[in-house]
């Protein structure tokens, strides 16, 4: 046997010790590049704990809800979705399809609820048609924004709360609201209950979710009363209620809602008017998209706008061809008298998307009384209209009264 | 063999080879320094890696003192508040919980799984076929699914408290929870304070101790002697009479408390809520189907010698059992009888499925609160290992307790 030469052996070495210097390399290069990351989860973690201060209590699992990606992460053209939609000519509204009253899908694949009739409203505002919308589920708290800053729709509407974190560490805008909610209580109509101060050591199904245990802990602390929490089942607490294994259940009044009108023994329980906590709920948009959010925002509040000047979907077609003054016709986008006002025209959209939107779904009151008006009364709660008309107004006790507001249409 | 590469000259002629005529990367010592080199600088990167992550993290147990802000349900013994007391002493309420469950699956799967065990190997063709049925069914379906099914017979079964069945109103049965008489502390009839209760108490150990110690010697006699001494009425009498006579002369320091219902809720006694049923019957429904495999097996592994002889000295069928089969199979049973209990502690965790508030579900709402998910896991698992360690070391006692006698 003849060994290799010195020569050649001294060249295998060299190889062998310059490779286990690369991977040296590579695994320290690797480790000092996820210390990055690191940093950057940890921060992130950080977020997260303040943001679930602030989450409301629908959503359980925003715990594990990790920061979107930023706008320049994503492979989908940004910053014009308005442009993207009607190239698209479809609508990619993400909609919760589990809860009825606000985003349902039922026994034949239809989808209703309260935030359906916003997706149609935008959608006819923008393409003309309402019925040119793609609903995407979003049911699953725990992804919704990454679906939005990912582009795979184009619009969150899923009662999803705006909190001050959302807004300023997601890539994620929230535009005007279209419903004011909190955490409630739903009791029996005969157990007597009235208000939190009648529920002296009665004993209460805590929906579990993020804040829901501390804000009624918080509450009854503040009122000066004891209770008693109660177990259930936890992916449903509420079947317990319904079994009336408590006197109270609690989380988000419109989710209460829901859970009791497709009950057959609906009559029997009622929804406290008193709310612990603050829900609004708007419509959400990818960061970085001004126009975009403008022509959502002015959409709700030309809905709203709509009601407060007594707009319909039965009349606006009357109004459209002949409007009784300035600001109809304005809002309708048609011009009044001879021309003398022409019709407000924009860059983004042309000057009829309010007369379209209000045309497919109704006014925000018709909406509000078609889709959940027989499930939430909505007299002076905070979604009746700061201004109703004088027909229309209702009187109500100190504190109590709408704040829905349209802002100036000209 | 052909000629080698000429080595270059070596300064240091006849001596070991020169240095430079194996490469360094082939010299045995380079090797190894430089393996270990490699191992200690991985390790030291691992390990300051990990450090550094919980660093960054702000890895540390201060949560755990700040206020809990939440209140947790199904106390017993028990009635801490949440909203003033801190999370570490919430946790350890809710360990407290995940105690009783354990505790009482233990006892109630055990005695399941002696009974169905021994009905399995029963002549009775119909309570054989039974036990074999429980077993089958219990252990081949899901815990979870258990404890939901019992839970949910427990709400839908159960009437609501306005149409409680109210028995004698000495206990009322509704889906919040089975309410039953209960002993109290009381104060004793000569003024004594309640606390004398604990005086009574630890009477009653003495008194049980000294009892211990005359059944002892009276079953030694009876070995030695042939005559029967009556060992066992002895010592409960004992017992009886002194427990008695201490509860007089202290005044009486223990009331029985029956329970009633005000609106919606039961006052005084005991509560035993659908939740902590639902868990408990469920572990000890799956554990006691295995429990009676292992009592099966223990008894079917004695030589068949041992149920020949006792039918020979003409021993009844519960003698044969109670003096012979079982004394024996009990000692083998026990190893893997502690591996169910220390299941038991385990799967107490299902808990979460009909929130009830043991320790891992405390500890949920808290990392739901405070983040801090690391610690809490750190946490939850040496509790549970704690809790795991001292059952082995029990069973371990016990265990070495039986083998020690006879055979």
């Amino acid at each position: 046997m003849r060994l290799p030469s010195l020569k050649g052996r001294r060249l295998v070495s060299a190889l062998l010790f310059a490779g286990a210097a690369l991977v040296a390399g590579a695994v320290i290069g690797a480790c000092t590049s996820d210390e990055d990351d690191q940093q950057a989860q940890a921060t992130e973690q950080q977020q997260q704990q303040m943001e679930q201060q602030d989450q409301p209590a629908e959503q359980q699992q925003q715990e594990q809800q990790r920061a979107a990606p930023r706008a320049q992460d994503s492979g989908e053209p940004r910053g014009n979705t308005i442009q993207l939609v009607q190239d698209r000519g479809t609508l990619k509204c993400g909609v919760k399809q589990t809860q009825p009253l606000f985003g349902f899908r039922d026994d034949q694949g239809n989808v209703t609820g309260f935030d359906i009739e916003f997706c149609k409203a935008i959608a006819a505002a923008v393409l003309k048609d309402a019925d040119a919308v793609e609903y995407v589920d979003a049911s699953d708290a725990s992804t919704r924004f990454e679906l939005l800053a990912d582009g795979q729709i184009d619009i969150l509407i899923r009662t999803t709360t705006i909190t001050s974190s959302r807004d300023m560490e997601l890539d994620v805008d929230f535009a005007q609201t279209t419903f004011y909610t909190g955490q409630g209580f739903a009791v029996r109509k005969d157990s007597g209950i009235n208000s939190t101060s009648d529920m002296a050591n009665a004993a209460i199904c805590v929906q579990t979710g993020t804040t829901t245990e501390q804000n009624v802990a918080d509450h009854f602390t503040d009122i000066g009363l004891d209770y008693e929490p109660t177990g259930g089942l936890s992916q449903d607490v509420a079947a317990a209620f319904f079994e009336g294994r408590c006197d109270v259940l609690t989380a988000d009044a419109s989710d209460l809602a829901s859970r009791i009108v497709v009950r057959d023994d609906a009559d029997d329980y009622k929804i406290l008017p008193q709310i612990i906590s603050k829900e609004p709920l708007a419509p959400g948009v990818r960061d970085y998209d001004s126009d975009w959010k403008d022509v959502v925002n002015w959409v709700v509040h030309g809905l709203i706008r709509a009601e407060e000047i007594g707009i319909t979907q039965a009349n606006v077609a009357a109004m459209a061809s002949n409007p009784p003054n300035t600001e109809v016709a304005r809002l309708l986008g048609v011009p009044f008298g001879d021309g003398e006002v022409a019709a407000l025209g924009f860059d983004v959209v042309d000057a009829q998307f309010i007369q379209r939107a209000i045309a497919a779904v109704g006014n925000y009151g018709e909406i509000y009384d078609r889709e959940i008006g027989n499930a939430i009364p909505r007299d002076c709660t905070l979604n009746a209209l700061a201004r109703p008309l004088p027909s229309e107004a209702v009187d109500c006790g100190p504190g109590e009264g709408g704040i829905m507001y349209a802002l100036p249409y000209r | 063999m052909s000629a080698q590469a000429p080595a270059p000259p070596s300064p240091s002629a006849g001596g070991p080879p020169p240095s430079d005529a194996v490469p360094l990367f082939y010299r045995r010592g380079f090797r190894r320094l430089l393996q270990q080199g490699i191992y200690v600088a991985i390790t030291a990167l691992v390990a300051w890696y990990v450090y550094d992550s919980l660093d960054l993290r702000e890895f540390g147990f201060g949560f755990l003192d700040d206020p809990a802000a939440f209140k947790v349900g199904n106390q017993w013994l028990t009635d801490i508040d949440g909203v003033t007391n801190n999370r570490i002493t919430m946790y350890l309420v809710g360990v407290w919980a995940s105690l009783r469950v354990v505790f009482v699956a233990i006892l109630l799967s055990t005695l399941v799984g002696v009974l169905v065990g021994v009905s399995r190997l029963s002549s009775n063709w119909l309570v054989a076929r039974l036990a074999m049925l429980y077993v089958e069914i219990f252990r081949n379906t899901p815990l979870l699914v258990q404890v939901v099914l019992v839970y949910a017979i427990f709400l839908v079964g159960a009437p609501i408290i306005q149409e409680v069945v109210n028995i004698g109103d000495f206990a009322f049965i509704s889906n919040r929870g089975l309410a039953i008489p209960w002993p109290v502390p009381n104060d004793g009839l000569w003024g004594l304070p309640d606390w004398f209760v604990g005086v009574w108490v630890a009477l009653l150990i003495a008194i049980g101790a000294v009892a211990m110690t005359v059944r002892r010697t009276r079953q030694n006699r009876e070995r030695e002697t042939g005559q029967p001494q009556f060992a066992n009425r002895w010592a409960f009498g004992i017992f009886a009479v002194g427990a008695l006579v201490t509860f007089i002369i202290l005044g009486l320091p223990v009331s029985i408390d029956r329970p009633y219902i005000e609106g919606t809720r039961y006052l005084e006694g005991m509560v035993i809520r659908p939740e902590f049923a639902a868990l408990t019957i469920g572990l000890t429904l799956y554990t006691g189907a295995f429990n009676a495999e292992i009592v099966r097996g223990s008894i079917q592994a004695l030589p068949t010698g041992q149920t020949e002889a006792a039918n020979a000295i003409g021993l009844s069928g519960y003698q044969r059992l109670t003096l012979v089969i079982l004394p024996q199979a009990l000692r083998q049973m026990i190893p893997s009888i502690t591996n169910q209990y220390l299941n038991v502690n385990k799967n107490s965790s299902l808990a979460y499925a009909v929130l009830y508030d043991d320790l891992f579900r405390v500890a949920g709402i808290i990392q739901n609160k405070a983040g801090h998910a690391l610690e809490m896991f750190f946490v939850i698992i040496v509790t549970y290992m704690l809790i795991s360690l001292v059952i082995s070391a029990v069973m371990n006692l016990i265990n070495s307790r039986v083998t020690r006698v006879g055979v």
